[in-house]
């Protein structure tokens, strides 16, 4: 697969005052285009011989890299999932052949990113994921090794020692006990290991810094990814609210899936083809996608009532506030109009005068990462 | 440059959020989240403004807070606390103006450090001014000038340093964007609309069109480009006029000077204030080219309809960017900000119309535009719809805002007040659906484009309860209650009535209906009031006359008790228009509104005058009154005579050409209305609690319709509110 120009219409990053906060200090200008690849183990040496900050966002789904390259960003996806096949001389001499990622540990080899779902459906197995629900997975005792080694993938050594690197962190869930300490620590030491600095930045607050520079980084930033949903109140690009519900994209494929008998995996491959959630749905399987994104959209509008509502820090907004939502869940058309109806169901204590959708969802996170680390840079 | 204030809060979010809205708008700071810290940088260099934010926890800093404001005399301390804490600080004699209780707001801690800021103007600046000043002056102008100037200066020297030492510091308005919205309620609560400053999308000179541009300095100042800052031809010629007129009203403003004034928050027309803006526009021409002045006077500018600013003016006006407006429209727009809500053309198109024209002509005169380009504007319509937010009880809101502009200014779309109206918002919807229905009932009879109007008033304070303006705000927003100066027809005969009431007649006194041709003393001209069906009674009753609205019987009334004392009475009730003093203006021929023959009524039907009241009290930021009810009231009719009055309109009621609203089933009072041709239907009555007029007619004044009189029309819209309340 060659390199896919997806983003052909026009400007993604706007140019901003010199007196607006957290800013490029050389900003990307009109020109700007941000440049997919979705096979980077092919010609891993594109991603690794550019100098400069990066952005990273870690998903449950999907890790995405983003740098600026000239006057262009460039984001590259990949999947963060890994499949054990035995380990033999001859399949690592294969596996090293086709250019396949792939590490070795405990008599075992770890096939990682898009590759590991070709082998998944060859070998008639599942992929495992080594962070769910946005945090490092408990369950898989490999976690760290996969995590670091994808990343180790994407991005070697810096051209220039400390190089920023700025990495995506849920917030806190609100809806089960868990902390993003471990997870944040484990990132952050393999990143420092490998010669960068890194700097930590709320998902959500990353979809403020790449979406709403035209609003001076006011407003709600959503990110609906595969594990979980991550919101972030921001004014004037200070994170005042974060939390995040452990529901996604998965919850929706799961509970489809369970509810009209077919595999998770069907009704994902049916959403992610072109499902629109603004037509009338025409069988079992679209029914099932129809309830359960209302279902999140309610729980997400209700998650809002309740911290915003409980939330002290909350400064007077001078005007109402944009939503803007990102995420892979936000891709099917009709998203906006189903969140903007499950807020009519809700009463929010900040006015809300616009719902905004990303212009490129899956990569939203990623550019506003890069954004935090070029104006870290720039900073000091 | 050093930091100009240093934020302490130890709750990092709130200090971030403090910090960094004082940086966008151009104030810098430095934020500490450690006590330890914050104390070392002010011992080091003690700042102008210190914001301290006591909420999370009051009793640790107590110490530090006292510290601060005992050793720190130079020093501004803001406080921030928590609104349960606030008499804690006061006891401790922290200054309540600056001390801001939650809930949290970062827009008004920015105002508040502004202000402060504002008030260090250093020695160092003045005399750069003042200097700079002096050498302009000599540079400019001829040499007895200059020897005046610098005389004023040295004499007037200790008093223009004490008007300069409040001026606002220009830097900092750099960013200059104060605002916070007013809040308007109707007496119940309701919130009915929002003053606001538009966002004030700004945009850069260089991407104003030239013809824009060219717009504005065709009206506003012409010598812009040529003048420096303070334009000294017009400011003496204002001077003279001045001293002639023994005030400080003349203009003589350039662009320069108007945008220094709108720096400033409050409208006054002082000396003081005078030579604050000569100064602060010296200053700005000092500072930025004559380009980035116009642009910065653009974008600051009032514009009328809640547009600050010329490109929230062009989206207010035409619903678009001022990129693409053409020539009439600038034209339209630089005639604005002199007068906004005069020359508003939804207010008054015609006028609106006349004053683009004017300022095409100058442009051509100029030599801005050619001919050809002159001729086409000169064809284009004026807008006549808003491209805004809707708002509710809007002609009320309108009538509200003009009030409160001259009153406040500037402050009513950016001091966060909380104005509580008069308005009963309940009754404010019973009436606009009782104008509805009225305009529908003529639609059934197949009459289209016909404009109603009703105001309540609660006739013991003055108080407007209700005001409908025309039946759709946003298609026309000419008030037709308190702009349209219509005939009254026979709605105006009361007045005739009480006048013979305090002349010794009595209710059941006798007059003539009887055909009777007077001859007019102003005009060469006869003129033969007729009854409306033709029919004639010999003689009747005051009573019977005023119930079947015989016009033959009012004027012989009127010739009876003088027209001079007709005019006095409708005086004394407090009718403003002038009554003309002729016979026809007994039967209501001189033009009036319906604001003042309501009030008028309510002298009728209580005996004292009052004025009219829109505002019941307005609260500011601090939580303080700016203004109670005030409104006065003068007894203007005696006993007899109201007693009298009443009964006789009672008997419109129970008897005359009102009868329908008998099934109002409490004691009701009124009179109907009908003009020549039909071209007004009136009603205006009473209850013991509230008066209320309807009118309906069409803004060309063309018959409503055969037979439409105020019975058949402004009646039932009467009864359908009167009924609901
Ligand atoms: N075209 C599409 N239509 C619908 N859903 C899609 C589409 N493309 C991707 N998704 C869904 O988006 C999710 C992945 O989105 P994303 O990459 O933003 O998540 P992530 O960042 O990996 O996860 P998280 O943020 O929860 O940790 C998956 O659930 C996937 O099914
Ligand atoms: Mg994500």
């Amino acid at each position: 697969m060659g390199i896919k120009d997806l983003f052909k219409s026009g400007p993604s990053v706007e140019v901003m005052g010199d007196r607006d906060i957290d800013v490029p200090a050389e900003p990307i200008n009109e020109n700007q285009k941000i440049v997919d690849r979705l096979m980077p183990s092919r010609k891993k040496e594109e991603t690794r011989s550019i100098k400069g900050p990066i952005g990273i966002d870690i998903g449950t789904v999907n890790i995405v890299v983003a740098q600026s390259r000239g006057k262009d960003i460039k984001a590259v996806r990949q999947l963060n999932a890994f499949f054990t096949i035995p380990y033999s001389n001859i399949t690592r001499k294969t596996l090293s052949r086709d250019e396949i990622m792939f590490f070795e540990k405990n008599e075992k080899l770890y096939i990682l990113g898009y590759s590991a779902e070709e082998f998944a459906s060859t070998f008639g197995g599942d992929t495992r994921k080594p962070v769910e629900s946005g945090l490092l997975n408990p369950k898989e005792r490999e976690s760290i090794s996969v995590i670091k080694a994808l990343i180790s993938r994407f991005i070697r050594e810096p051209v220039k020692n400390n190089e920023k690197i700025c990495f995506s962190v849920p917030g806190e869930p609100i809806d089960r006990p868990a902390s993003v300490i471990f997870h944040e620590s484990i990132i952050k030491m393999h990143l420092k290991s490998l010669g960068y600095y890194p700097i930590a930045i709320n998902e959500g607050m990353a979809v403020i810094l790449s979406e709403l520079t035209g609003n001076n980084f006011t407003g709600i930033g959503i990110s609906m990814g595969g594990g979980m949903c991550n919101v972030c109140l921001s004014y004037l690009s200070v994170p005042v609210v974060t939390y995040s519900i452990q529901k996604g994209g998965d919850y929706i494929d799961k509970m489809v899936g369970s509810s009209v008998g077919e595999m998770a995996a069907k009704v994902k491959a049916v959403k992610e083809d072109g499902f629109d959630l603004s037509i009338e749905p025409r069988d079992r399987i679209e029914i099932g996608l129809h309830i359960f994104y209302d279902d999140l959209f309610s729980t997400l509008a209700q998650s809002l009532q309740q911290v915003l509502g409980s939330s002290d820090n909350i400064p007077r907004f001078s005007k109402p506030l944009p939503i803007v939502l990102s995420g892979g869940t936000v891709m099917p058309r009709g998203c906006k109009e189903k969140f903007e109806k499950a807020l009519t169901e809700v009463r929010l204590p900040v006015t809300i005068s616009e719902i905004l959708v990303a212009e490129k969802p899956l990569f939203a996170t990623a550019k506003g990462a890069l954004t935090m680390a070029i104006t870290e840079d720039s900073e000091i | 440059m050093p930091s100009s204030v240093i934020v302490y809060s130890p709750d990092e979010i709130r200090g971030r959020i403090i910090s960094k809205t004082l940086q966008v708008k151009g104030i810098k700071n430095l934020l500490f989240t450690s006590h330890f810290e914050a104390e070392e940088a002010i011992n080091k260099r003690p700042p102008p403004v210190i914001i301290l934010d006591t909420k999370k926890n009051l009793a640790s800093e107590l110490n530090f807070l006292k510290t601060l404001s005992n050793n720190l005399l130079k020093t501004t301390l803001i406080v921030l606390s928590n609104p349960s804490d606030v008499p804690v600080l006061e006891e401790m004699g922290i200054d309540m103006v600056l001390c801001i209780p939650d809930p949290f707001d970062p827009e008004l801690i920015f105002l508040k450090a502004r202000d402060a800021l504002a008030r260090e103007f250093s020695m160092k600046s003045f005399a750069r001014v003042l200097k700079q000043a002096v050498l302009r002056a000599s540079r400019f102008f001829f040499r007895s000038l200059r020897i005046i100037i610098i005389l004023a200066i040295g004499l007037a020297g200790g008093y223009i340093y004490w008007c300069i030492s409040t001026l606002p510091k220009i830097g900092v308005l750099d960013n200059y964007s104060p605002y916070e919205a007013s809040r308007v309620y109707s007496y119940d609560n309701k919130l009915l609309t929002e003053f606001y400053v538009e966002r004030r999308t700004f945009i850069p000179h260089e991407k104003i069109p030239k013809h824009v541009i060219k717009a504005f300095l065709a009206v506003e100042d012409k010598r812009f480009y040529r003048h420096h800052g303070v334009d000294f031809i017009r400011i003496i010629s204002a001077l003279i006029k001045n001293i002639r007129e023994r005030g400080f009203v003349q203009g003589g403003s350039t662009i320069t000077q108007q945008l220094a004034k709108m720096l400033f928050l409050k409208p006054e027309k002082t000396i003081t204030r005078k030579i604050k803006e000569i100064v602060l526009s010296i200053q700005i021409e000092g500072k930025y080219t004559k380009d980035e002045i116009l642009g910065l006077y653009l974008n600051q500018a009032y514009f009328g309809t809640r547009a600050y600013g010329i490109e929230a003016a062009s989206q207010a006006y035409f619903g678009k960017s001022t990129a693409d407006i053409n020539i009439s429209e600038a034209a339209l727009l630089a005639a604005l900000p002199k007068a906004p809500s005069k020359y508003s053309p939804f207010k008054d198109p015609k006028g609106a119309f006349r004053r683009r024209n004017h300022v095409l002509k100058r442009m051509l005169v100029t030599g801005f535009i050619s001919k050809k380009e002159y001729k086409k504007s000169l064809t284009e319509p004026i807008p006549d719809r808003f491209h805004g937010r809707k708002y509710k009880a809007p002609y009320f809101v309108d009538y509200c805002r003009t009030i409160l502009e001259d009153k406040y200014g500037d402050r009513l779309y950016t001091s966060g007040l909380k104005i509580y109206t008069t308005l009963d918002y309940r009754m404010q919807r019973i009436a606009e659906n009782a104008i509805k229905n009225g305009i529908k009932d003529l639609q059934k009879r197949g009459i289209t484009g016909v404009q109603a109007a009703l105001l309540a008033i609660d006739p013991k304070t003055g108080w407007i309860k209700a005001m409908v303006g025309g039946t759709n705000f946003w298609d026309s927003q000419f008030n037709r209650v308190t702009q349209a100066e219509r005939q009254p027809g026979s709605a105006f005969k009361p007045i005739v009535y009480l006048t013979a009431l305090n002349n010794g007649f009595k209710p059941d006194s006798t007059i003539r209906d009887k055909m009777f041709t007077y001859v007019l003393t102003n005009e060469e001209g006869t003129w033969t009031p007729q009854n409306y069906h033709d029919v004639y009674r010999g003689v009747v009753t005051l009573k019977t006359a005023l119930a079947l609205s015989l016009n033959a019987a009012t004027v012989d009334l009127a010739k009876k008790v003088k027209i001079k004392n007709i005019i006095k009475t409708a005086k004394l009730v407090g009718i403003k228009s002038s009554i003309h003093p002729f016979y026809p203006s007994a039967l209501g021929a001189s033009e009036m509104t319906l604001m003042e023959i309501v009030y008028a009524y309510a002298a009728l039907a209580y005996g004292s005058r009052v004025g009219p009241m829109c505002i019941d009290r307005i609260i500011d930021r601090e939580q303080l009154a700016l203004v109670g009810p005030s409104g006065t009231k003068e007894r203007v009719i005696n006993k007899k005579a109201l007693t009298g009055i009443r009964q006789m309109l009672r008997a419109v009621i129970l008897q005359g050409t009102a009868r329908k609203a008998r099934v109002i089933n409490r004691k009701v009072y009124g009179k109907t209305g009908t003009t020549n041709d039909y071209a007004d239907a009136w009603f205006i009555g009473f209850d013991d609690k509230m008066v209320a007029g309807v009118w309906v007619g069409r803004d060309g004044r063309a018959p409503i319709g055969e037979n439409e009189t105020g019975a058949r029309v402004a009646l039932p819209i009467w009864i359908e509110f009167m009924k609901n309340l």
